[in-house]
């Protein structure tokens, strides 16, 4: 009887101590990376979104101005900037380690719904936009060429939401702190958004 | 003889006539005039405006392409959907208006689904005729912390001139609302058309 109870101590101890010790851990590994988080090594930054340039393109002032909304509602989902604010904001004077997103039409295709809907091949609307990433100094931060296209399905605005939502990847993929200290050795590479040349 | 004499007499009737529908012309011509200076002092008056519309994007706390009723009242551009909080834009932060042209599938997801779903490719005929023209209105306007904001409305062929005419008689500038850019659209769907 006395050698079970011993035996069963011993099996509670070590499974207490099993459960425990990960645990603990785990915790403490978390609390480092925290600790690390909020030594100051990640650099939290906030963007400026400034109004699509419509450069030598005649692009209609809608398709700009969707750009410009789907780049801050797609900025703010990708949760990868403390603030996302709008050009001409008032509060961007105040916001530290500030962005400006810069973004100019480089090529535009004018689709058309129903050619898309008769042939599936023909009518695609693309768009080709180049968007910079600069420091209030002007420094570039991030150089790249992005394509929003709509083949099938959709009006011809729905090309805007998908452009604004492969910047939004292609400014999440890269990563800002490792981008702006290459960047005094060399130029960043001008890459679309699915990572081809 | 006597034949052309009265042919002769009956153009000479006519030509009263002639005389009375001119004069008719003349008065509705000037009734439309009168109109139409009664209605230009009812847009400086702020009388309430009110057409429907869709918003496809840009206003804040409204969905995306939803159906409403867009507004003018007391320098307000307010949108409201049914059942829903209205949205409201002050018309002295308007900074500019555009206008556009469209052309769109109709009916939907439910007739996307129907063409999808006919034999021999009969969707694609359907498709051919079943697209309509709207006028799309691009505003831009700020907000109180003076950030730029976009709102595009779609309405039906013809109204979006009148929404822009309504917002410039509420002062706002105009000077670069113009439809200049939304020509290669225009011009694609007249080849569409042909």
């Amino acid at each position: 009887m006395r050698t079970s109870r011993r035996r069963l101590w011993i099996i509670r101890i070590a499974a207490i101590v099993a459960i425990a010790v990960p645990g603990q851990v785990l915790s403490q590994t978390a609390a480092v990376r925290t600790s690390a988080k909020s030594g100051g090594s990640v650099t939290h930054w906030s963007v400026q979104v400034d109004r699509v340039e419509p450069g030598d393109r005649d692009i209609p002032h809608a398709f700009q101005v969707a750009i410009y909304e789907n780049l801050v509602q797609e900025l703010n989902k990708t949760k990868q900037f403390t603030q996302v604010l709008r050009e001409r904001d008032r509060k961007a004077s105040e916001v530290p380690n500030l962005l400006i997103l810069k973004t100019t039409v480089v090529k535009y295709a004018p689709g058309s719904e129903t050619r898309r809907a008769v042939t599936t091949v023909s009518g695609a609307t693309k768009l080709m936009v180049r968007t910079q990433l600069l420091t209030r100094d002007g420094e570039i931060v991030l150089d790249r060429t992005v394509n929003g296209n709509v083949r099938f399905f959709g009006s011809n605005l729905r090309a805007t939401h998908n452009l604004a939502r492969n910047i939004a990847k292609a400014i999440k993929q890269s990563n800002l702190t490792m981008v702006r200290a290459s960047y005094r050795d060399t130029q960043p590479p001008t890459v679309n958004a699915d990572g081809t040349q | 003889m006597y034949r052309l004499f009265v042919l002769r007499e009956n153009k000479s009737g006519c030509g009263g006539g002639h005389a009375l529908i001119s004069l008719c012309t003349l008065l509705l011509c000037s009734g439309i005039g009168a109109l139409a200076q009664s209605t230009a002092p009812a847009l400086h008056a702020n009388a309430p405006f009110s057409i429907r519309a869709t918003h496809v994007l840009g206003l804040p706390n409204t969905k995306t392409n939803c159906n409403g009723t867009l507004s003018t009242q007391d320098n307000v551009l307010r949108f409201q959907q049914s059942g829903k909080p209205v949205a409201q834009v002050d018309i002295a932060s308007v900074r500019d208006v555009f206008l556009g042209e469209e052309s769109m599938q109709v009916g939907g997801l439910p007739m996307k689904i129907g063409k999808a779903a006919a034999p021999y490719g009969g969707g694609r005929v359907v498709s051919l005729f079943a697209h309509k023209k709207y006028d799309t209105l691009t505003l831009e306007y700020v907000d109180s912390n003076g950030g730029v904001h976009g709102a595009i409305f779609q309405l039906k062929e013809g109204q979006g001139e009148l929404v822009r005419n309504e917002l410039v008689a509420r002062g706002v500038s105009s000077s670069s609302g113009e439809d200049q850019p939304t020509r290669p659209s225009t011009a694609e769907v007249t080849r569409e058309n042909k």
